[in-house]
């Protein structure tokens, strides 16, 4: 059978890292004005795929046609037979401008090496025009939300000519309404004849946006079919085979919530950031705070924990008032924090896992200055043991570890030690559905140890999952509170929206 | 799972190798240097070279591996020099006005260190100033307070023998200069491997924000790691007036390049996070065998500074090449 919408087609594409067989007799078809869904939990081949098709790694074995034409090779030649790749994490220069960025390395110049400014110009406002995207050229791209940073990616990609973009997690670092946008962007260029690959991690956004979903686990293809024909249901117990997905089914929700108040804020203010917020957190309770990007949320948490005070206000930890101008301060009471970017602001990439897990509670480890490598040792394979990291190595360093993995190990820190108060920013961006489930159940158990849980999440699947108490914030103010029995989508999103419930 | 441990057990062996080579690589290089020295000419193998070359580094080395926690925390000190200036001159001042009384002279040479890098530190930790802006500035501020409080001439040293005992004397044979080294290096791969000190050190140098968010003393950390490379210096001062029985202001002109090379030359990062007290050591070393055989040999003057740069860059960079290797 031809189907002459076949833009690239890739047959028995196998490849071995050592003893793991990364991808297996992998086919896929990527058609014309198609978008095309790749998912699979963490490690089960996507990346190799992605690495395959952007020429970074070569194939075993398999081979890649572009309308029946094989091509193989480096980055080099799979950009040139139009196969383009925005990844995860930007590409771009942030202190260039966005008309730099597009046309970056290939600026058309004119003797003697210096750059035809008006030719670049011309070329880029066709091209944006004739995609329909509206970009400031001279914006320099920082100054730029996240959403339009990815549409200069796009810009790109389309300025080499590609025919195939991969899209690797676009929407990560985006809002819901940027989502949107970048969605939007996305179906025009499907219009346009564009086949995308889109690799994420986010189910709903993959039912909202894709034609055509493939499902990889441990590195064979598993499923292909149209979006149409799979339900949310199916698709996960397929990412995840038979027996993990039974498990993600237990994350059922009890409540352990005491009437006791672990952390509670009181008019906390600060200048130009949140304003007047009150805040309770029961012991056994897990609340979720959420809203829009640009609600202030991680900002009011992290003034909570003392690493940007807040200016008024008053914190009570436990009925008792409190000052907490440190992180120190906070870690004193018994509280934990797990930041949003684990790998900028939370591990030590370089130290061994033992070493990350006892640092913010040396004081327990230490003997008149001197290092207890023992009780290291102990605190670091009980965590390791609890919390089943992989792999369980205490002289491990967390650069070799999936994102599931470090998160472990961050929620390991705190599990050390006296903490009662655990506060998590975005605990699960980047994780795969699997860990995510096992965190979520982590969680829970923790509320069950009677421990007050505050979890930062954009991420409304995850609150509706999580929470035993909802508080949204719009703006630097707290626009809902939600016990369990009001908790609904649509009651989440008017109040993240501003309007006060 | 199951494949993730078949393959931990086929990559044993390149596992094994890959952590020698990233804990002894560079023994490797020294000892290939110093074979190939031998080969050219036996005689630097024997125990009077040897000694010879140890007494050579032991100034820079206990600089360096007092500098080492500095380099560590991401931070860098060029004002290691004029420090070593002004701890040797007013040592030989409190020596001259106090009757030749040994400890009070001790403690005001070691104190300049202390002042002077604490107010490194002050500017580095509070101030947040660039290190390198920051010891740049003191640097040519502290070579100022040198030639202004100790003038353009020589101070001689004239007792007691004690004094002249940390740069002349000897134990057993050995140079006292050497047991100095020693000691220090001692002491300071003690803190860096035992203490909580030596491991805030690595936290605040690997990541500061996850440091912050740990709780660990960041500003008290960044302070510290510049008085210990300032006492270093200080030491460095006490240790070279009382090889040559003089004090004088432009004395470690240049020195802290010595100091730079020998810990960069012993793997560890400028960009912080890593390195090693031992590794600083052994660059030390590397650094002194490349001196000490070049003149055995007769290389001139000019030729052996021209090989002196063009080894330390190939060491390096062969270094860095078996590390990636060994870290992938």
């Amino acid at each position: 059978m031809t189907d002459n919408n076949i833009l690239l087609k890739a047959r028995g594409l196998s490849k071995q890292y050592g003893a793991v067989q990364a991808l297996d007799n992998v086919d896929m078809d990527l058609r014309l004005g198609q978008v095309h869904a790749l998912v699979g939990s963490n490690g089960a081949g996507k990346s190799t795929l992605v690495k395959i098709l952007t020429g970074a790694v070569a194939p075993d074995s398999g081979k890649l046609l572009i309308e029946e034409h094989p091509i193989s090779g480096n980055t080099r030649a799979m950009l040139d037979a139009g196969i383009a790749c925005i990844y995860q994490d930007s590409q771009l220069v942030p202190a260039l401008s966005v008309l730099d960025n597009i046309m970056l390395g290939r600026q058309p110049t004119r003797r003697f090496g210096f750059l035809d400014r008006k030719t670049q110009r011309d070329i880029v406002t066709a091209l944006l025009a004739k995609h329909d995207l509206q970009l400031d050229l001279d914006s320099p791209v920082l100054a730029l939300p996240p959403v339009q940073q990815k549409e200069v990616e796009i810009a790109k990609a389309l300025s080499l000519n590609a025919r195939i973009i991969l899209m690797d997690e676009p929407t990560a670092a985006l809002s819901h309404a940027e989502v949107e946008k970048l969605f939007r962007s996305i179906r025009r260029l499907r219009e346009q004849g564009v086949a995308i690959l889109y690799i994420s991690h986010m189910l709903d956004e993959i039912f909202t946006i894709a034609d055509q979903v493939t499902v990889i686990r441990d590195g064979k293809v598993r499923l292909s079919v149209p979006i149409a024909e799979i339900s949310k249901k199916m698709l996960i117990e397929t990412m995840l085979g038979q027996e993990l997905s039974a498990e993600v089914r237990v994350t059922q929700k009890q409540s352990h919530a005491s009437t006791e108040v672990a952390l509670e804020c009181r008019g906390l203010s600060k200048t130009g950031l949140f304003e007047n917020i009150n805040l309770q957190v029961h012991s056994g309770e897990i609340v979720c705070l959420t809203g829009l990007v640009g609600a202030k949320r991680s900002e009011l948490v992290r003034a909570i924990f003392g690493v940007e005070p807040a200016d008024r206000g008053e914190i009570f930890v436990y009925g008792e008032p409190v000052k907490i101008k440190h992180p120190l301060d906070a870690i004193r009471l018994g509280m934990g924090f797990v930041p949003e970017d684990r790998r900028r602001d939370g591990l030590f990439m370089s130290l061994s896992l033992g070493l990350n897990i006892i640092m913010a509670h040396l004081s327990s480890a230490t003997r008149l200055g001197l290092l207890a490598q023992g009780t290291i040792r102990s605190v670091g394979n009980e965590q390791i043991a609890d919390l089943g990291i992989v792999p369980a190595r205490l002289d491990a360093v967390p650069r070799s570890l999936s994102g599931g993995n470090q998160q472990k190990v961050l929620l390991g820190r705190w599990l050390t030690g006296n903490t009662r108060i655990i506060i998590l920013d975005e605990p699960t961006v980047g994780i795969d559905v699997g860990t995510k489930a096992n965190i979520y159940a982590l969680l829970r158990k923790l509320a069950a140890a009677n421990k007050a849980v505050l979890i930062v999440s954009s991420d409304i699947e995850e609150v509706l999952t999580v929470a035993d108490r909802v508080v949204v914030m719009a703006q630097g103010r707290v626009t809902g509170n939600f016990d369990q029995t009001q908790i609904s989508q649509e009651l989440i999103l008017r109040a993240a929206s501003g309007e006060v419930m | 799972m199951l494949t993730q441990d078949t393959s931990a057990r086929a990559g044993t062996i390149t596992i094994a190798l890959q952590r020698f080579i990233r804990s002894y690589g560079l023994i490797l290089i020294l000892a290939v240097i110093t074979f190939s020295f031998t080969i050219i000419q036996p005689a630097f193998l024997s125990l009077d070279n040897i000694i010879g070359i140890l007494y050579q580094v032991s100034l820079v080395g206990t600089m360096a591996v007092c500098s080492t926690f500095v380099i560590i925390t991401g931070g860098i000190d060029l004002s290691v020099g004029p420090v070593l200036a002004m701890s040797g001159l007013y040592t030989v001042f409190t020596l001259t006005a106090n009757g030749q009384l040994l400890i009070p002279a001790l403690l005001i040479g070691l104190l300049t260190g202390v002042v002077c890098g604490l107010l490194n530190g002050l500017a580095v930790s509070i101030l947040r100033l660039p290190p390198i802006i920051v010891t740049l500035a003191t640097m040519s501020i502290f070579r100022g307070v040198a030639l202004l409080t100790g003038g353009s001439t020589l101070h001689a040293v004239s007792g007691p023998d004690s004094f002249l005992f940390i740069g002349q004397g000897k134990i057993a044979g050995l140079p006292f200069p050497i047991f100095i080294f020693a000691i220090v290096a001692l002491i300071m791969l003690f803190l860096q491997t035992r203490t909580r000190f030596g491991l805030n050190v690595f936290a605040v140098g690997e990541n500061e924000e996850a440091a912050r968010l740990c709780g660990l003393p960041v500003m008290q950390t960044r302070l510290l790691v510049y008085v210990i490379s300032g006492i270093g210096a200080a030491i460095g001062g006490l240790m070279l007036t009382s090889q040559v029985n003089t004090a004088w202001s432009t004395y470690g002109s240049g020195v802290e390049l010595d100091v730079i090379a020998a810990i960069v030359l012993g793997g560890t990062s400028l960009a912080g996070g890593s390195g090693s007290v031992h590794r600083t050591v052994i660059g030390a070393l590397l650094i002194g065998e490349m001196n000490n055989g070049m003149s055995m040999l007769n290389v001139s003057v000019e030729q052996q500074l021209i090989a002196k740069g063009l080894i330390i860059i190939l060491a390096i960079a062969f270094n860095n090449k078996l590390l990636t290797w060994a870290e992938k």
